[in-house]
């Protein structure tokens, strides 16, 4: 076992538990976006950062991805943490604006301005369908292209991937694009995209074939930028 | 060569090759610097002539050819170095080489060829007296002239694998990390984390067994640095020496060199280096004998900035994409494949054979305490000599900047210097003499990086160098952490509106708080140190941001979008030059006056006496060819064209206000023109007995004509002016009175006209002038005050005015020039001080008068002191300094002390308003109001002795301000960025044209000419010449002015097919 400070709290996790797991088991909220428990910890949204160490060598790291260590000093809330993950939330609002999600973080931080340029996106790059197609559907028929700005998801070159089964995963656990329906019945695909009170994308013969992260939404004809 | 089976066998060996080389004993030798850098520079060609003369004539036994690696003094690639006696002939042409090794056969030095410093005549005939090598220790760099990278035998003839021999003798682990943990040697790669402890947990990691690995880190991608590919290119069997001590210290049995795909010299060379090693038996399968195994193998990176994070090279390593992951585990725990790796820097394990063949305690004798050794530096940019520099730790950046470095290679002064690339940040000019090492430079707020050096004068604008470092960052950054890809892109954003004139205060808010976020919450190195260039420049020239965003002037004149066309943007007055440029090569003459005169009231003044800056900012001469002769078109025009073609366009909405302006000269009466067009009543109020002010006090009729300078003000004076002479502040009128008379608002622009004294013992003595009195007498009232021998004090123009009057007095003997430091300093414009010895005369630099000598109260002779040039003071210049013992008396009839001019403001002062303590007016600069309601001032009275130009701008401005005033306005001008608008077709200039066109000089008349009169020195350009002058003009403004003309022909061409 290993002894931490969590807060002041001096708590005891087993060896190998990062410090978000250890945070959560004993309260302490943290938010994540890219986090989730049945995939391997990517460390990508910077949501969850929390301080550890004390005086000039206090820093900031990402709790999914750090492991606890013996004596390790760690603050979930401190001043510097809530500071940055309101810088964090502030820039994932003036990306993606439309997430329900995201709206609802910016909500509990408090964030009530964004003062850069406004961006459409529907996707912050989390990874979590890329991780979700590989670790749960042992797929792999997507992945990240590119880097810095022109970083994107998707299968090489566009082709529509032979490995890809239409699970919908990749949609089902994506935290930004609230456009894209998250059910695979057509009864229940309501997705708040369009205002339609009977959704033409319900209507649709190939409602079966639309559910693919990879194309348009052209059941209800709002296209993917 | 055959392979090596035993220690012994290598020893051997080694002795062999250095007993071999010691029999040759001393040949002659042309070293030619062949790395990447000198190849682009053709030493290809060179080394192609070398061969075939030594061909040619027969010299393969008399003359030996080394063809090395980069050296490091790149400025002078392609060059040779002759040994032995170390001879440098620089920027060699290929028909230059059968002269060299004639010379070299003679044993002489070609004196022509040799080097020399840039602009100077003192040749170096050793190649260690150049100031460039002087102050470098090129333990790594040095070696790399001594080599040819291909050949094995050099580099143990050089000492190498002597440490190897060291280490395979008794190879002993823990010797080895305690050695390189005593040398104190730290990671090149810029974080500085003390090799020898990595390598102690490197060696600790891991069960017994267990396949550990050792990495070079070769992938450079810092903009303007290179010395990993030099060192590569040049020395590769070093890397692979410090590679098989790494490896055998924490027990692995393979090493990686991950470099970039970009550098293939680098890795050819490797390869063959590697090869070698093999042949040897050095590297493989139980090395000599031992039982050891070591191998290398070569990673080619894509070109991805971020590779060279460890984590993420150690991916790219592993076939994955190259993406950092946090740490820990740190890669000495779990690295490439999960297994033990330690990875260094290029030049870290270019230093560990010096490490273990030197011994750690010399090692540890180079540079400072915490930072041993010595680092290899590329200094680039605005210096004269760019090039790889190897220093030793705690050297002052000042002493690489210009010692080493030469200076600046431009006009501008240094300003500031990048360090660390887009990771790093700035040091600035003030902070220069900072000690180099890890944990100073992170102090300054940059880091030592790499050791790429990026030298910045004026013309760099450091918005825009945050700005391209952000813009290299968000390609390069490699998108995994949210806040380093958005991060970098928004920081990019805000600097990209700041630059384009779209900034506001709350961007520079928002820049610091995202910049720091950033920093913090990142997961690797790229992104946790992207901000430095924001945050540095933010730190030591928040200035210039705030100039950008109030202001919307780009200083350097580099953002387009505040600059526009630069000669307008450095015109204080904001004149088109460009623009009546354009029109004078149309030939419409009057269409150019009307440019000029709408923006200046002083047009032909101003063609004679303007010190230019539309011209130190031409793009033309920036480029490299002679910016276009403005003024003398200016000139031209002006000459030409009648005062009436412009009519200036008047209002009425004074309301019946009356203003009071103290001072008739350039500022006055601008101020009073411009008031009057409004619609005020305007009394000038003039001390002297006619109006101009200095115009006419001051600048000799020689310069400007007295009844150009009477037009050109009795055109200003309107009905609604009022020009009252003789009528003097304090003396004549007071403030308060001027009020009680009904005046609404006062401005004050009453020049700088006391001259500063010289504070030496008999100043007071008959004979001794003040410029000012010396100018006014002889101007004014028509007195000649000089005779016999004649010396001015001082170098400015009012020094050089003074001198050129004098030698056009009666009775006049000789007339010198004495000046405290060197001609290149002097303040006075060039072609002045030309005119002035043209016209006989002296001028002697480097003295400063310490005392005046009388007899009966007149001046007999001044003595004076030599200086030397010390150090440089905060403007980059040289102070003198006085040589103590050097004092020597001139016999002089008469001394003119011409050294400054401060603002003569009793009379202000008086009436309670605040003057500095050197007389000067204290306004707000942006308002020009002074401490009392009403009252404004500009001019020489507000900034001291300037120039023509600035006067008349403050006058222009003064207007405007005491217009809002009276209004009842702000007072606040909301700052505006004038860029072209109006379309001039562009003249069609032939290439042949452009490159045979050359500056039109303006002429002069003849010497003989001059003497003992005022007849104007300067003549006007002829029409054709002015004319062929103003189609060298670049035409910067048709970049914002051309209607887009191809967009049309497109969807012309388009519709006819339809």
């Amino acid at each position: 076992m290993i002894t931490l400070t969590l807060n002041g709290l001096a708590v005891q996790v087993e060896e190998g538990t990062t410090l978000l797991e250890a945070a959560r088991f004993y309260g302490f909220p943290i938010p994540t976006l890219c986090y989730n428990d049945g995939l391997r910890p990517y460390g990508a949204c910077r949501l969850c950062v929390v301080e550890i160490g004390e005086g000039p060598r206090a820093k900031l790291v990402s709790s999914c991805t750090y492991p606890a260590e013996e004596g390790l000093k760690v603050r979930t809330a401190s001043e510097r943490v809530l500071k940055a993950r309101r810088m964090v939330i502030e820039l994932l609002l003036a990306s993606c604006p439309q997430s329900k999600v995201i709206q609802d973080l910016a909500s509990a931080h408090d964030v009530r301005q964004q003062r850069f340029k406004q961006e459409y996106e529907d996707c912050i790059l989390c990874g979590l369908c890329v991780r979700m197609c590989e670790q749960q559907m042992m797929a792999k028929a997507i992945g990240f292209r590119g880097r810095g700005e022109s970083r994107s998801i998707g299968t090489p070159f566009d082709i529509k991937s032979e490995e890809c089964r239409l699970c919908g995963g990749c949609i089902y656990i994506c935290p930004a694009c609230q456009l894209r329906c998250t059910f695979t019945e057509p009864e229940r695909a309501i997705c708040g995209g369009c205002a339609n009170i009977s959704p033409p994308c319900v209507e649709k013969e190939q409602f079966g074939d639309m559910m693919c992260y990879m194309e348009p939404c052209v059941a209800c004809e709002i296209e993917k930028k | 060569m055959r392979k090596l089976l035993s220690v012994d066998e290598f020893i051997d060996f080694r002795r062999r090759v250095h007993d071999e080389a010691t029999g040759r004993g001393e040949e002659l030798t042309l070293v030619v610097c062949a790395g990447t850098g000198g190849q682009a520079s053709g030493s290809n060609d060179v080394i192609r002539v070398i061969k075939r003369y030594i061909l040619d004539q027969g010299l393969q036994e008399r003359v030996r050819l080394r063809i090395t690696g980069c050296q490091g003094f790149c400025e002078m690639d392609p060059f040779i170095v002759v040994e032995p006696g170390e001879h440098l002939y620089p920027q060699v042409r290929m028909e230059d080489v059968s002269r060299i090794i004639e010379a070299a056969l003679d044993g002489r030095v070609d004196e022509e060829l040799i080097y020399r410093e840039p602009g100077e005549l003192k040749p170096y005939h050793h190649q260690g007296d150049i100031p460039f090598f002087g102050k470098q220790t090129r333990t790594l760099l040095g070696n790399n002239q001594k080599l040819d990278p291909i050949r094995i035998f050099d580099y143990v003839e050089q000492g190498g694998y002597a440490a190897l021999e060291k280490v395979l003798a008794n190879p002993d682990p823990e010797w080895i990390i305690n050695e390189v943990k005593a040398s104190g040697l730290r990671g090149r790669g810029g974080a500085g984390f003390p090799t020898g402890k990595k390598w102690e947990l490197g060696r600790a990691s891991g069960k017994r067994g267990v396949q550990k690995y050792v990495v070079c880190n070769a992938d450079e991608g810092d903009p303007g640095a290179y010395m990993d590919r030099s060192l590569l290119e040049g020395n590769p069997h070093a890397i692979i020496e410090g590679l098989l001590i790494g490896g055998i210290a924490i027990g692995a049995a393979k090493g990686f060199v991950y470099v970039r795909s970009e550098y293939p010299l680098a890795i050819k060379h490797l390869l063959i280096a590697l090869r070698q090693a093999h042949e040897l038996g050095l590297l493989g399968e139980d090395i000599l004998g031992t039982g050891l195994s070591f191998d290398v193998e070569i990673v080619r990176g894509a070109g991805a900035f971020v590779c060279g994070e460890e984590t993420a090279l150690m991916r790219s390593i592993e076939g994955k994409i190259g993406e950092p992951r946090q740490r820990p585990p740190y890669p000495v725990r779990k690295g490439i494949d999960g297994k033990p790796t330690v990875i260094n820097n290029v030049e870290t394990w270019a230093n560990v054979p010096v490490v273990i063949r030197e011994g750690a305690a010399a090692f540890a004798k180079v540079g400072t305490p915490t930072s041993t050794g010595t680092k290899i530096f590329s200094l680039v940019g605005k210096v004269k000599n760019t090039g790889l520099v190897e220093v030793p730790m705690g050297i002052t950046v000042d002493e690489i900047v210009y010692d080493i470095g030469g200076g600046p290679s431009g006009r501008g002064r240094i300003k500031a210097v990048q360090t660390g690339g887009p990771s790093g940040g700035c040091i600035p000019a003030s902070r220069f003499d900072l000690a180099i090492d890890y944990d100073s430079l992170a102090e300054a707020g940059s880091i030592m990086g790499s050791g790429g050096m990026i030298v910045m004068d004026e013309d760099t604008c450091m918005v825009d160098v945050a700005k391209y470092f952000m813009n290299f960052l968000k390609d390069e950054s490699c998108g995994k952490c949210f806040t380093c890809r958005k991060g970098t892109q928004r920081m990019y954003e805000l600097l990209d509106d700041i630059t384009r004139g779209e900034g506001t205060p709350q961007h520079l808010e928002l820049l610091e708080e995202l910049a720091l976020a950033v920093a913090d919450t990142t997961m690797c190195g790229l992104g946790q140190t992207a901000p430095n260039p924001v945050l540095s420049t933010l730190r030591y020239f928040r200035h210039e941001y705030e100039r950008h965003i109030l202001d919307k002037r780009c200083d350097a004149f580099v953002c387009r979008d505040l600059v526009g066309a630069p000669c307008r943007a450095a015109c204080p007055l904001g004149t088109e030059a460009w623009r009546y440029v354009a029109l004078l090569e149309k030939g419409d003459y009057d269409g150019a006056y009307r440019v000029i005169r709408e923006a200046n009231p002083f047009p032909s003044v101003c063609a004679r006496v303007c010190h230019h800056p539309c011209e130190d900012k031409c793009r033309a001469g920036i480029t490299g060819e002679a910016a276009v002769a403005i003024r003398a078109l200016k000139r031209f025009v002006t000459d030409r064209v009648d005062a009436a073609a412009y009519v200036p366009v008047g209002a009425d909405n004074g309301g019946g206000k009356r203003v009071a302006i103290i001072g008739a000269g350039p500022a006055g009466l601008t101020a009073a023109h411009y008031l009057s067009l409004a619609g005020y009543g305007v009394t000038v109020f003039e001390a002297a007995d006619r109006p101009g002010g200095m115009l006419v006090s001051g600048i000799p009729a020689y310069r400007l004509p007295r009844d150009v300078l009477e037009n050109e003000i009795d055109a200003l004076l309107d009905e609604r002016v009022t020009l009252k002479l003789d009528a003097a502040l304090g003396r004549d009128v007071t403030i308060d009175g001027l009020f009680e008379k009904g005046f609404e608002a006062i401005f004050l622009a009453t020049g700088a006209h006391r001259s500063r004294r010289l504070d030496v013992p008999g100043e007071d003595a008959k004979g001794v002038y003040p410029s000012i009195e010396f100018l006014k007498s002889f101007n004014l009232r028509g007195q000649n005050l000089a005779r016999g021998r004649v010396g001015v004090v001082g170098g400015g123009n009012s020094a050089v005015d003074a001198a050129r009057v004098a030698v056009r007095q009666k009775g006049v003997a000789s007339v010198t020039i004495y000046y405290r430091r060197t001609r290149a300093e002097m303040p006075a414009y060039a072609e002045e001080i030309e005119g002035a010895l043209d016209e006989g005369v002296e001028l002697v630099t480097l003295v400063s008068p310490v005392a005046v000598e009388q007899k009966k109260g007149r001046l007999t002779a001044v003595k004076f002191i030599k200086n030397e040039l010390g150090e440089r003071d905060a403007s980059g210049r040289r102070r003198p300094v006085a040589v103590p013992g050097t004092e020597y008396a001139v016999p002089l009839d008469t001394l003119v002390v011409a050294i400054s001019e401060e603002p003569e403001t009793d009379a202000v002062a008086a009436a309670g308003i605040d003057v500095s303590k050197w007389g000067a007016v204290q306004v707000n600069p942006a308002t020009f109001e002074t401490n009392r309601p009403g009252v404004f001032s500009g001019g020489d009275a507000v900034r001291g002795p300037n120039t023509v130009v600035e006067a008349i701008a403050d006058g222009k401005k003064a207007a405007v301000v005491i217009d809002r005033y009276l209004r009842g306005e702000d007072l606040r001008v909301p700052a505006d960025v004038r860029l072209p608008e109006v379309f001039v077709e562009a003249a069609e200039v032939s290439e042949e044209e452009a490159a045979e066109a050359a500056r039109a000089e303006p002429r002069y008349l003849a010497i003989e000419k001059r003497k003992k009169n005022f007849a104007e020195v300067e003549l006007s350009l002829a029409e054709g010449a002015a004319r062929a002058e103003a189609r060298r003009c670049l035409r910067c403004d048709l970049e914002f002015t051309q209607p887009e003309r191809e967009a049309e022909e497109v969807v012309a061409v388009g519709e006819e097919q339809a």
